[in-house]
């Protein structure tokens, strides 16, 4: 993954943030409790953002699953019967891709300025991303929109129709992302749970998912046909 | 990421108003609450369409208020028996013991104040609640877009088990108290994080499926090609499609969720069965490694299956390796609860009358299991009265009971009063024996069905022989329907009447949620957070017997000293 190198910088920024409230919690009074050191809670304070964390971990291990059972079906399915016409990809698709890895890219490099405090900055390769999602988005209409001139539709046969499902969800799982970014650049991130580098590593997390789930249909639908 | 401010000061700001206090509060314990409403809405509308459904079985001529009006058809039977299983299996069984019991009382056990994310939470809950009302209306229309809304209706159901998983593994993983280790977790915690976990992987993929189905249904693609429908169903010619395809889609969605279902029900029986024997549970890392399992194995098997037939709600279904892949846990977890019975200062009241029935439901409904991980008796018709008897001991009754059980434990923490004993344990006698009477005869009809006939022939066309078991089978029905009255009475009378639980923790329980008054206030643990000192089953001899998880060790001394 790009930028992994930035994670101490934001790390620490977070604690900055987040710990400003309440005092420590009072030490377990028991011996031999030393294997839990870590302080979860801080009465007054903002919760930790573990719960984030670990979400948007588990959530991306469910969404992997629902393409994974997508993908099973879509296997199974071309060896089981004889009406599978293969999807000839539009050329756009390629630009397509290259536009999502290029924001996988000003993503990682916003998040870099964040962390050295340079806001507007951010802001700016943070737009410039959302764009790169969105022309994503915009692009794979103009895919169906050719597909269709070509006769090629959702019942066509079973490789079109799998074509169309795996782009629709991806494209829908992609917009909730365009959405967690446009969040993260609108909201001011004043007296909420979570801190704005919090939220834009979890939406960068995400992010880069959604970006080599792409790469890997792609490789799906272009070698499977 | 949505709920930035929604949960963030419920804990300071008493809040008013019917509304806003029960219906969108986005309080763990006001949502797990409703949950277990839903479920008993749900679970007394399915009893009522079982007892329609066994009249007909034995006198099909008579007039029935819901089936006649409707056409008595075998189609209108077959989707009654769908709505009886999926309002008996996706809102009771899977809702009432995870998301009901463990939205209540899985903040309250490892000591967090709220669920990770409350927001997702209330919106689960809400979706919860349109696939009910949608399943319920799928009834009620014509048989195609039945179907249609039906899947619609799981599909919610999904993505709402989906949104519940993540909060349930996030707030275990993340929110517990300080001292409150992973070996220090009570195995009802365990249980519903493991079956979190199985959810979040197994409800994606029926997602999938959904998707898939409703594509095919809607915009006439070719995800599933048709054919298998009939080549696997030899009956399909007898019966209308629609009736056939109303029980696989059902069987294809309820295998999944034999283990969702089970799952915290084993969490909740070992631990009533520590609690009444006031004995640690025997062996619980063994307990907690044979719950994951459960975990593993069943969504190992399901899960190939899942991926090999592509998803496909027509490939014959996998009854007979789910069956077995739950032998080697199922052992240890029944090894384990005999071994903490053994010689224990068992206190017989309802919940633990509960528990023990669980364990003898599940023995002999295991004990039929082992027949049908044969093959080739599994390959007949799901809908065989020896498959439907298994499944119901096994699954249904067994998991009401440790459902049932648990409510006796928490109602005193819940309401802050206590269910009747007597009451309670006549309620349970009559439906333990009348669970017996029902289903064991049912095992037997199967099987003199595959002496005599060849397997597979639908329920419907059975009806017309109406033997005098199946007659004792419907009498023994009305009974035990009408002793879950008892249970009713009981239920409402100890709402508002019962006898008040006045100390915090009256059954001398260890763990942190009977540290708070009954019932627990809004922001549950008050000023200060809970510290846990050591494991969830901490009994020993003597007079005070157990040491509860929330004790100092010199507040655990003193007690121990003015114990003795």
């Amino acid at each position: 993954m790009p930028g992994t190198t930035a994670f101490p910088d934001i790390e620490l920024v977070v604690e900055d943030i987040g710990g400003g409230g309440g005092g420590p919690t009072p030490p377990a009074g028991g011996g031999g409790d030393g294997d839990d050191g870590k302080k979860r809670r801080r009465p007054g304070g903002p919760p930790s953002p573990n719960r984030y964390y670990t979400g948007i971990a588990l959530g991306i291990v469910s969404i992997l699953m629902f393409f994974m059972a997508l993908a099973s079906a879509f296997l199974v399915r071309r060896g089981t019967s004889g009406d599978w016409i293969p999807v000839h990809l539009p050329t756009v698709l390629w630009l397509n891709t290259l536009a999502l890895i290029a924001s996988s890219f000003t993503l990682e490099r916003a998040r870099r300025l964040l962390s050295r405090l340079n806001l507007s900055g951010f802001r700016k390769l943070w737009t410039v991303t959302t764009g790169l999602g969105a022309l994503f988005l915009i692009g794979q209409l103009v895919a169906w929109r050719q597909l269709v001139a070509q006769g090629v539709f959702m019942a066509s046969n079973p490789a079109s129709s799998f074509f169309y499902i795996f782009t629709a969800a991806h494209g829908l799982h992609l917009l909730g992302g365009v959405g967690a970014l446009l969040y993260v650049l609108v909201r001011k991130f004043e007296n909420t749970r979570m801190a704005l580098p919090t939220a834009a590593e979890i939406a960068s997390y995400y992010w880069h998912f959604m970006d080599g789930l792409w790469v890997f249909l792609l490789a799906l639908l272009y070698l499977g046909k | 990421m949505g709920n930035d401010d929604s949960g963030a000061n419920h804990s300071e700001t008493p809040q008013t108003g019917f509304l806003s206090r029960y219906v969108f509060s986005t309080n763990h314990k006001a949502i797990g609450l409703n949950y277990l409403w839903l479920a008993l809405f749900s679970v007394f509308l399915g009893m009522a369409m079982s007892l329609l459904m066994r009249l007909h079985l034995v006198w099909p001529g008579m007039h029935l208020p819901f089936l006649s009006s409707l056409g008595n058809s075998p189609d209108r039977y077959a989707a009654l028996t769908t709505l009886h299983g999926s309002l008996m299996v996706f809102l009771v069984l899977t809702a009432a013991p995870q998301a009901g019991f463990g939205n209540y009382f899985l903040p309250l056990q490892i000591g967090a104040r709220e669920m990770a994310f409350p927001a997702l939470n209330l919106l689960a809950f809400w979706a919860t609640v349109a696939s009910f009302v949608g399943m319920t209306c799928a009834f009620l229309i014509s048989p195609h877009s039945g179907i249609t809304l039906w899947i619609v209706s799981v599909a919610i159901f999904c993505a709402a088990s989906l949104l519940n998983a993540l909060n349930f593994s996030v707030t275990t993983i993340d929110l517990r108290a300080q001292g409150m280790t992973l070996p220090r977790l009570p195995l009802t915690v365990w249980a519903w994080f493991i079956n979190a976990i199985l959810g979040m992987l197994i409800f994606s993929i029926l997602l999938a499926a959904c998707v898939c189905l409703l594509s095919d249904r809607l915009l006439s693609t070719h995800f599933f090609p048709p054919s298998y429908l009939l080549a696997s169903q030899p009956g399909a010619v007898v019966t209308s499609a629609v009736s056939i395809l109303w029980q696989r889609l059902f069987w294809f969605f309820a295998q999944a969720e034999v283990y969702i279902a089970m799952l915290p029900c084993f969490g909740l029986v070992t631990h009533l069965i520590s609690t009444f024997s006031r004995k640690p549970v025997w062996k619980e890392r063994l307990v907690v490694l044979a719950l994951c399992g459960v975990g593993v194995f069943g969504f190992c098997v399901w899960g190939q299956h899942m991926f090999s037939s592509g998803m496909n709600p027509f490939s014959p279904l996998v009854f007979s390796l789910l069956a077995s892949s739950l032998g080697l846990p199922a052992t240890i977890l029944l090894v384990s609860w005999l071994g903490t019975l053994w010689n224990a200062r068992i206190q017989l009241n309802t919940a633990m009358l509960f528990a023990l029935g669980f364990i003898s439901l599940f023995l002999s409904g295991g004990l039929s299991g082992i027949f049908l991980a044969r093959q080739d008796l599994a390959a007949a018709a799901v809908s065989d009265d020896f498959v439907t008897g298994h499944f119901h001991l096994v699954m249904g009754v067994a998991a009401t009971f440790a459902i049932l059980g648990a409510l006796f434990f928490w109602f005193p923490k819940l309401f802050g009063r206590r269910l009747n004993e007597p009451l309670g344990k006549l309620h349970f006698w009559i439906t333990f024996a009348g669970v017996y009477c029902v289903f064991m005869p049912m095992h037997w009809l199967g099987l003199i069905a595959h002496s005599n006939v060849s397997p597979g022939r639908p329920l419907a066309s059975f009806a017309a022989a109406g033997s005098s078991i199946r007659t004792f089978i419907t009498v023994a029905i009305l009974l035990t329907v009408f002793a879950q009255g008892l249970f009713l009475i009981n239920f409402l009378w100890s709402l508002f009447r019962g006898e008040k639980a006045r100390e915090s923790n009256p059954w001398r329980a260890t763990t942190l949620e009977w540290s708070v008054p009954s019932p627990p206030p809004a922001d549950d643990f008050g000023l200060s957070n809970p510290v846990v000192y050591r494991g969830a089953y901490e009994f020993t001899d003597g007079a005070e017997d157990f040491l509860p998880q929330y004790f100092a060790p010199e507040q655990s001394a003193k007690a121990r000293e003015s114990g003795e």
